[in-house]
């Protein structure tokens, strides 16, 4: 005779029941995927012949990491673009976020005018808009140039003027993916309760040291969330060299499937290495305050 | 006015202008400087849609024209009647609005499920499970496309919409994860008295799903089903993978075949037709839905991941 499960067990059933979707989902689509791209990667794919493997070793790897004159090069630019605007995405937001989130006059148009590249960010469009020249003109672009900034990195930062000025030339571009992380910090701001500045200007705190002493540590936990969001977001943005450079090894001239699943995989580790790190030292500098259960 | 600067000195003393919370600053000169900030940016963004704008609307004449300068000598509304044509605009049109909507309702379903399964209930490995829906959201799509590639191919998936609307109901498809993850934020903060005295009236956890919870998270619905909508309406990346015949393509895609469209519909006619204009144009017709449906629902995007509570 089958036993009667206690409440917990049935709770649990329909826990289960609640996520079986998405269970079945992730096994399909995605453990399913991850798995074999690994396997893949270790064997050449013949597409004609019903996509039989053949196995090859590390071959793919080594050819990755020493013929290929395209794959290393795309890979440090891409990391390289990602640890410079990753950082510049993060100070704007917050800037603009602090700047939004005081009383003004239109802070609902600031607010939306920010949030519209989000909306209407589709890959192409933003690439022909910047192909013309859209990225280099206009706002930030031009204040910067009004102070002469390109010619006085050029001068000062001696090795580092390329990433700088690299940096600056799509300045708009750069600060046109941070709305998510504007509306992140926005909330977060709002999300810290004003007794605590009432209490810390009791006692004669300036702004400045609010700012260090309240402002920051209590962002810190959206801090986190919103660096591993623009890290992904960099590493898998539209325009992203490597999301083309993947595609054409997989699906353009000899369909290498084998050697595009390697190169996927080398990428993934490399997210997934410097996502660990950014997680891995959270928790030296992230800080939760009040009870947490 | 040695007074003035001595009043304004004392209020600003060792902290920067835009540091001034909430606080209503007293000082005219740093708001002025604050606006004039917000405007720039305001301007940087809003710089790249008014240049869409203003160049759809140009002759080829008035757009080489350096004497011509944003606003055009007389609006030139041929440019949005061959990029319609040349995008074959309307059946683009049907594609794009197809994965979209059903895409976006089937994450509404299935991720609102997971998330509060993920919330609420207990059972074994559980935060193991939802530390692969952090997991899934960091894989790039690069590392899976081949595997997944090979297996729609096989299921004959290749130029239908199933590998966009499929997906999409089992919790993941474009960004599915971290709709997972909202929802879990979500129900997180709701009350459990609701969900207790709702059990005590002999209410189960499907009804207590989908007669409690569901209507109180309105907020979190809305945010996942916008933001879906205009995602999977700006994807490019997976229907250039997995559609292949033109008339099947989404808007973003027609786009990217523009000029030998345009080649096909006029007879040859490109080579003249084709300009800058004419490209801008187009785009703005690829962004017009969205577009459309931000100044609708502007307020639910921006206040909505406060609403959330995604960041807690």
């Amino acid at each position: 005779m089958r036993r009667r499960l206690t409440l917990n067990q049935q709770r649990a059933v329909q826990g289960i029941l609640f996520i079986f979707p998405w269970l079945l989902g992730f096994a399909v689509f995605i453990a399913k995927p991850f798995v074999d791209s690994f396997i893949i990667s270790f064997n050449t794919v013949d597409m004609m012949a019903g996509f039989s493997l053949k196995f090859v070793g590390w071959q793919n790897y080594v050819e990755a990491f020493t013929i290929d004159a395209n794959f290393v090069p795309t890979l440090l630019r891409t990391v390289r673009d990602m640890s410079v605007n990753v950082p510049v995405i993060l100070v704007f937001a917050l800037f603009t976020a602090f700047l939004t989130n005081q009383k003004l006059v239109g802070r609902a148009f600031f607010r939306g005018v920010f949030f519209l590249p989000v909306v209407i960010a589709s890959g192409l469009v933003v690439e022909q808009l910047f192909k013309q020249g859209a990225g280099t003109l206009g706002g930030a672009s031009d204040t910067l140039s009004a102070l002469n900034l390109p010619g006085l990195v050029t001068m000062y930062l001696g090795p580092f003027a390329d990433t700088v000025n690299s940096l600056l030339s799509r300045i708009n571009l750069v600060l046109w993916s941070s709305g998510i992380q504007i509306l992140l910090f926005l909330s977060g701001l709002q999300g810290i309760s004003s007794t605590q500045y009432e209490a810390a200007r009791c006692d004669g705190a300036t702004d400045w040291e609010m700012f260090w002493k309240i402002t920051l540590p209590n962002l810190t936990p959206i801090l986190l969330v919103t660096i591993i969001y623009s890290i992904v977001d960099s590493f898998t943005d539209k325009m992203n060299p490597m999301l083309n450079l993947i595609k054409n090894y997989a699906f353009t001239g000899q369909f290498r499937l084998g050697y595009a699943a390697a190169a996927g995989w080398v990428y993934f580790a490399i997210i997934f290495a410097i996502i660990m790190v950014v997680v891995g030292s959270s928790r030296w500098w992230v800080f939760y305050s009040g009870s947490r259960d | 006015m040695a007074k003035v600067l001595e009043g304004l000195r004392s209020k600003t003393v060792g902290q920067p202008w835009f540091l001034i919370y909430r606080r209503k600053s007293e000082n005219l000169f740093f708001r002025l400087l604050m606006y004039l900030v917000l405007v720039n940016i305001a301007y940087t963004f809003l710089y790249p849609v008014l240049y869409m704008v203003s160049t759809s609307l140009m002759t080829i004449e008035d757009f080489v024209d350096p004497a011509v300068y944003y606003i055009p000598r007389a609006p030139y509304w041929e440019n949005y009647k061959l990029a319609f044509d040349g995008m074959k605009y309307d059946l683009a049109l049907k594609n794009s609005l197809i994965i979209a909507l059903v895409s976006a309702v089937g994450q509404l379903v299935s991720c609102s499920m997971a998330g509060y399964g993920f919330a609420r209930s207990k059972f074994p490995f559980r935060d193991l499970l939802f530390g692969m829906v952090i997991f899934t959201f960091i894989v790039p799509p690069q590392t899976i496309i081949v595997p997944l590639f090979i297996l729609y191919r096989q299921l004959g998936w290749i130029d239908t919409y199933n590998p966009f609307i499929v997906p999409s109901f089992f919790a993941h498809g474009l960004r599915g994860p971290l709709f997972v993850i909202i929802f879990r934020q979500f129900f997180m903060r709701q009350p459990w008295e609701l969900e207790d005295a709702a059990r005590v009236d002999g209410c189960g956890s499907m009804g207590i799903f989908f007669r409690i919870m569901l209507p109180l998270s309105k907020p979190a619905l809305l945010v996942t089903f916008l933001f879906s909508l205009v995602w999977h309406w700006n994807d490019f990346y997976e229907p250039m993978m997995y559609l292949m015949k033109p008339q099947n393509f989404t808007v973003p895609l027609r786009l990217s075949i523009l000029q030998s469209t345009l080649n096909e519909v006029t007879g040859g006619m490109a080579g003249e037709l084709f300009n800058e204009p004419l490209v801008m144009a187009a785009c703005f017709l690829v962004v017009l839905p969205p577009l459309i449906l931000y100044l609708f629902a502007q307020r639910h995007f921006v206040e909505s991941i406060e609403r959330t509570g995604l960041v807690d």
